[in-house]
């Protein structure tokens, strides 16, 4: 669904020398996938995102989405951002059917879709409240139907749970997993939190920073639904965790002593768990 | 208003999250905010009367409020006919200069180079001080009402461009990517997002513009024009008729908190929003 190649984006600064923010990406996104993309802030995540939405132009290298160049924003494409850029102004319905009156479509008939959508987020009755009357977690909810109402192929999202508290955070990221499991749209989501990423990724793409490079694609082979709460799989939970981790605080100059673990061998994890501890204090 | 009464219902319909009560917290602040300034007002006028009668004051020199009721009722058509001049002379100007004022912050705000090259010369303008330029519009225009009411143009233009501009630059920037990634052409992004998010502060500088709207009426009408309160006020003057002074100063008082809350009023309704966002 997505391919981006040899994808290298140059900020030239205004004054003093250009900044290379990301160099030689490949990633490639199949569809119905869900793509994590981790890293340190700074590390050219966001740049990333923003050239797969078109919102930017590549300084070399090619970005297609469902076969298509992407040269511009695509109506394919939904985002969200670290904010719910709500227009307060408008009521939770009018800003869910905002891109619908932009595209210019009949709004009327988009309108039952929109209730389904925020039926599913389970702000039903709050369709006619205006944004200021909501928390910070209802609000990026509505942003998220905005975004889905135009049933985007992709959907790309901006560290989207960043800007609120820790159990918002989690309770969305898994109200996330649950709407990717029933709509199956293909989603990039950038994020500087493991445990986001292990919940909710496929695959996790490890970015280093300046320039921002991927420094290993990660499977992340844990059954869903997932959760952070105690069950079957909360030892591959772990494990990935800790694995995302040493590959985001260690140099590739300067290798983790953590082996990588098979997560499979389930004898080996209890000591390895262990020795990743003790890598991680020893990195500190 | 049909957004409040939704907004009411709903308020009522819901037993969820974060239940607000509206309608109390309204009118508590509607009797808190008129009591207490009506209550000082009425303290200042009767301690002035008090003063007048225990300082046996002159009504040349300080005229009691019954004398300036009384100088009112003397001449209650002719005082109200020269209100009206006033009044209409300050609407027609604030109206021109509304629309103008709009027109060029739109048009400095949509190209970054006429925007750079123009605001420092409409800060530089902005600081003369309008109120000198009376004698010359007096010797340009003559003495009729096209001056008074370029007077008054001149005088609320400025306000409204400088608002209209920091209105129209204020979207934030997360929002103006949403337009980007919706592919919205320049008039969706202006109509949806750009001049809603510039309101309230357009509306600061409607509240300033009105209000000198109505000093520049009078300034115009001081320079010998023969019409309007301003003109009233100097003639009372030279005759040394303080209470008609007076009467006629209250007239302009009475106009001008007028039409500074009509300004309030139109605000409040189209932007019921403004008030919990921006504070």
């Amino acid at each position: 669904m997505i391919h981006v190649e040899n994808l290298c984006q140059t900020f030239n600064g205004r004054r003093g020398p250009a900044v290379e923010a990301l160099r030689g990406i490949d990633l490639s996104v199949d569809e119905g996938e869900f793509v994590a993309a981790i890293g340190r802030s700074g590390c050219g995540k966001s740049t990333l995102l923003r050239l797969i939405a078109g919102l930017l132009p590549a300084t070399t290298g090619h970005v297609s989405v469902a076969g298509d160049r992407v040269r511009r924003p695509s109506r394919e494409v939904g985002m969200m951002f670290q904010r719910p850029a709500l227009l307060p102004w408008r009521t939770v319905l009018d800003n869910v059917l905002l891109p619908v009156e932009i595209f210019g479509w009949h709004r009327p008939t988009h309108r039952d879709h929109a209730h389904e959508l925020l039926e599913m987020v389970g702000l039903r009755e709050f369709d006619r409240r205006l944004p200021h009357e909501l928390s910070g977690g209802m609000q990026q909810r509505v942003a998220l139907c905005r975004a889905l109402i135009t049933r985007p192929k992709v959907l790309l999202m901006d560290e989207p749970f960043s800007a609120l508290d820790a159990l918002t955070r989690a309770e969305l990221a898994v109200e996330l997993q649950r709407i990717h499991m029933e709509l199956r749209t293909t989603i990039v989501f950038v994020t500087h939190s493991v445990q986001e990423a292990v919940l909710l990724a496929d695959r996790v793409a490890v970015l280093t920073a300046r320039p921002g490079r991927v420094r290993e694609i990660v499977k992340v082979d844990i059954p869903r639904p997932r959760s952070f709460g105690l069950n079957s799989h909360t030892d591959d939970v772990g494990l990935c965790s800790a694995q995302l981790h040493d590959l985001l605080l260690s140099t590739e100059d300067l290798p983790s002593p953590a082996p990588v673990v098979p997560l499979q061998s389930r004898e080996f994890r209890v000591d390895t768990r262990a020795d990743g501890v003790g890598a991680h204090r020893r990195d500190m | 208003m049909s957004m409040l009464e939704d907004r009411l219902r709903t308020q009522h319909t819901l037993n969820g999250a974060r239940p607000k009560p509206v309608r109390p917290e309204r009118s508590r602040s509607r009797l808190s905010s008129v009591g207490p300034p009506l209550l000082s007002l009425l303290i200042v006028i009767a301690v002035w009367w008090g003063s007048t009668i225990v300082f046996h004051i002159r009504t040349f020199f300080l005229p009691s409020p019954p004398d300036i009721v009384e100088s009112f009722l003397k001449l209650p058509d002719y005082l109200l006919k020269e209100a009206w001049v006033t009044l209409s002379e300050t609407l027609m100007g604030f109206g021109i200069a509304v629309v103008a004022g709009m027109a060029i912050a739109v048009l400095l705000t949509a190209f970054d180079l006429v925007k750079r090259a123009t605001l420092p010369l409409l800060v530089a303008v902005n600081s003369i001080p309008k109120v000198a330029l009376a004698p010359l519009l007096l010797l340009w225009l003559g003495f009729g009402q096209l001056n008074r009411i370029v007077m008054v143009v001149l005088i609320c233009f400025f306000p409204i461009v400088v608002a209209g501009m920091a209105g129209l630059t204020s979207t934030p920037a997360d929002v103006n990517e949403l337009a980007k990634s919706l592919s919205a052409n320049w008039w969706q992004h202006f109509l949806k997002f750009r001049f809603p998010w510039a309101l309230p502060q357009i509306f600061v500088g409607l509240k300033v513009a009105i209000s000198l709207a109505v000093v520049g009426a009078v300034v115009a009408e001081f320079t010998g024009a023969g019409h309007g309160l301003g003109f009233v006020i100097v003639m009372s003057g030279t005759s040394a008729d303080t209470p008609l002074a007076f009467a006629a100063i209250s007239l302009l008082a009475v106009m001008s908190i007028g039409l500074f809350y009509l300004v309030v009023a139109a605000e409040r309704r189209l932007l019921p929003w403004a008030k919990e966002t921006t504070g």
